[in-house]
């Protein structure tokens, strides 16, 4: 599994700081080892839009596609979506950027 | 130009005529008494626009009868793009009992169920195919073919009788050398009641070069257009995106709404920005035609209505659930419109199509209720609700919003953003309120000048 980028990590805190503003919250800091649910707050509409802000920023949607066939790791934290969209984006065919 | 009386194809004189005759016999009077009155000006307001007389399509239509008297065709496909060559078809085929169908650019797809059916573009131009020839004495009711636009399901071929399809035709003196505007596509219901309103009563047919507002509106003024049929969509457009002065010198004397529901606030802005106009709105749909009218100018219509003959002979039910049913008479069936109605006071309003509705974990959400709360949001202009596709949710609701121009004091794209999600959350539960909102220039159509409800 390749180190994730900072520029997902980067795609990932904005998009749920976007989610947080649009929501009318603040939000402090976002930081990869919080929980999404009872740090950040995130339920599963915000969990939803941060999904389709990140396929407009990052171009993927890993919940979308196919399973390799293993159980999909539990998405708690910030750092576990950092995982999943690096791993998405590494096995995404070799295409030019978004 | 000056509004003379007219020539008149008399109402009396044009009922005599059979039926399918009867816009062939139209023009053709219009023509003989009127050579030079113009029948249809394309692509108006534009750069560069066309006249066509009484008397050309007059001749043009003499021409094609030749044709399909010679040829014989099974049936007509006018695959025609200018308006002047779907009449010359229209009323061609008509005159010589020939079957004919409209099809746009995208039911393409749909043409296989028309085998045989010799294809008439342009050109107009019949090309014999001897496998595909009515057999001597046989006799094929006379039929027009329309593609319904896909709103209610997918785009599907529907028969119609020159009888039905005409029904709805406004003969009376008044009605008479009037200019309309065609913002419809000429291939669907709508656009063809237009053009077959206009040619019937020696009318003016404006066709803009394009539905950019400033455009239709510039169509309007140069043309002289008084007659405006088009979707509460297109008319939003117009009057929130087009240049002040040339709305400022557009004068309307009806306003025709139909296609989709239209909503008081829109009633009143329309009113108050053509005031000489009369607006009425139109409950029809491809399958079962014109059911209704509504001329007091408030949205939806009256509660008494339900459960009584109309009018038009047409009896209104609802469903439980709230869908509106329509049995045009007595002896056919009741049709369930997929149009969800709700009583609101003594009148009962359209809440939306059953199939608009967006599912958000279960929750139902209805685009047009979203609608209303955004674009009552100061610095909206004008909003598309729709669905988007979730893994996690099903779906999510998902909005586009057009900004007044100018904005309002103080306001900028983010805070007015920011603005309306406030109200939407204070006004809806929360699955119902956008998680996507994108500041767009205009608001996504589809061909039949509709919103769509699936993302676009």
């Amino acid at each position: 599994m390749s180190s994730p980028s900072d520029s997902t990590t980067a795609a990932i805190v904005a998009a749920i700081q976007q989610v947080l503003h649009d929501t009318g919250r603040t939000a402090d800091a976002v930081e990869p080892p919080m929980l999404l649910s009872s740090q950040l707050g995130l339920d599963s509409l915000d969990l939803a839009q941060t999904i389709v802000l990140l396929e407009r920023s990052l171009g993927i949607d890993p919940f979308r596609a196919p399973s390799t066939g293993a159980a999909r790791p539990a998405i708690r934290t910030v750092a576990d979506l950092v995982r999943m969209y690096s791993q998405g984006i590494s096995d995404r065919p070799a295409q030019r950027l978004p | 130009m000056n509004t003379q009386t007219f020539p008149n194809p008399s109402p009396s004189h044009l009922a005599d005529a059979p039926v399918e005759d009867r816009l062939a016999f139209a023009i053709t009077e219009v023509a003989r008494q009127f050579p030079d009155r113009t029948a249809i000006v394309a692509g108006a307001g534009g750069e560069t626009s066309r006249t066509i007389d009484y008397a050309t399509l007059a001749g043009a239509i003499a021409k094609l009868e030749g044709s399909l008297d010679r040829v014989r065709p099974v049936g007509i496909v006018a695959r025609a793009k200018r308006t002047e060559s779907l009449v010359v078809i229209a009323a061609a085929c008509g005159r010589q009992h020939v079957p004919v169908a409209f099809l746009a650019e995208d039911s393409r797809d749909l043409i296989g169920e028309l085998r045989d059916w010799v294809e008439v573009d342009d050109s107009l131009l019949l090309v014999a195919n001897p496998a595909a020839q009515r057999r001597e004495f046989e006799a094929v009711a006379t039929h027009v073919v329309v593609a319904t636009s896909g709103t209610s399901g997918p785009p599907k071929l529907v028969e119609h009788s020159w009888d039905s399809l005409l029904a709805a035709a406004r003969l009376a003196e008044q009605w008479h050398g009037l200019g309309w505007i065609l913002v419809y596509d000429a291939t669907r219901w709508a656009g063809i009641q237009v053009w077959l309103q206009s040619l019937l009563t020696g009318g003016r047919l404006v066709v803009p070069a394009s539905r950019d507002p400033d455009t239709v509106l510039r169509a309007i003024v140069d043309e002289q257009a008084t007659v405006l049929p088009a979707t509460p969509t297109l008319l939003r457009r117009l009057l929130t995106s087009a240049d002040r002065s040339l709305l400022a010198k557009a004068r309307l004397d009806r306003i025709t709404l139909g296609g989709e529901a239209a909503d008081g606030p829109l009633l009143e802005q329309a009113q108050t920005a053509f005031p000489a106009a009369k607006i009425t709105q139109v409950y029809a749909t491809t399958e079962l035609g014109e059911v209704f009218r509504v001329t007091d100018g408030l949205a939806g219509f009256p509660a008494s209505w339900l459960g009584r003959s109309l009018a038009g002979g047409a009896r209104l039910g609802m469903r439980r659930d709230g869908e509106l049913l329509v049995q045009l008479s007595r002896d056919s069936a009741e049709v369930a419109t997929g149009d969800l109605i709700e009583k609101r006071g003594d009148r009962y309003e359209f809440t939306g199509r059953r199939s608009d509705v967006i599912v958000v974990g279960g929750a139902k959400v209805f685009p047009r209720r979203v609608e209303d709360l955004l674009r009552g949001v100061p610095g909206i202009a004008d909003a598309r609700v729709y669905g988007m596709p979730s893994a996690i949710t099903g779906e999510l609701v998902a909005a586009e919003a057009v900004l007044t121009d100018p904005l309002p004091e103080g306001g900028t794209p983010e805070s007015i953003r920011a603005g309306a999600l406030a109200a939407c959350r204070s006004g809806l539960e929360p699955h119902g309120v956008p998680r996507i909102l994108d500041i767009v220039k205009k608001i996504a159509t589809n061909p039949a000048g509709k919103v769509p409800r699936r993302q676009a």
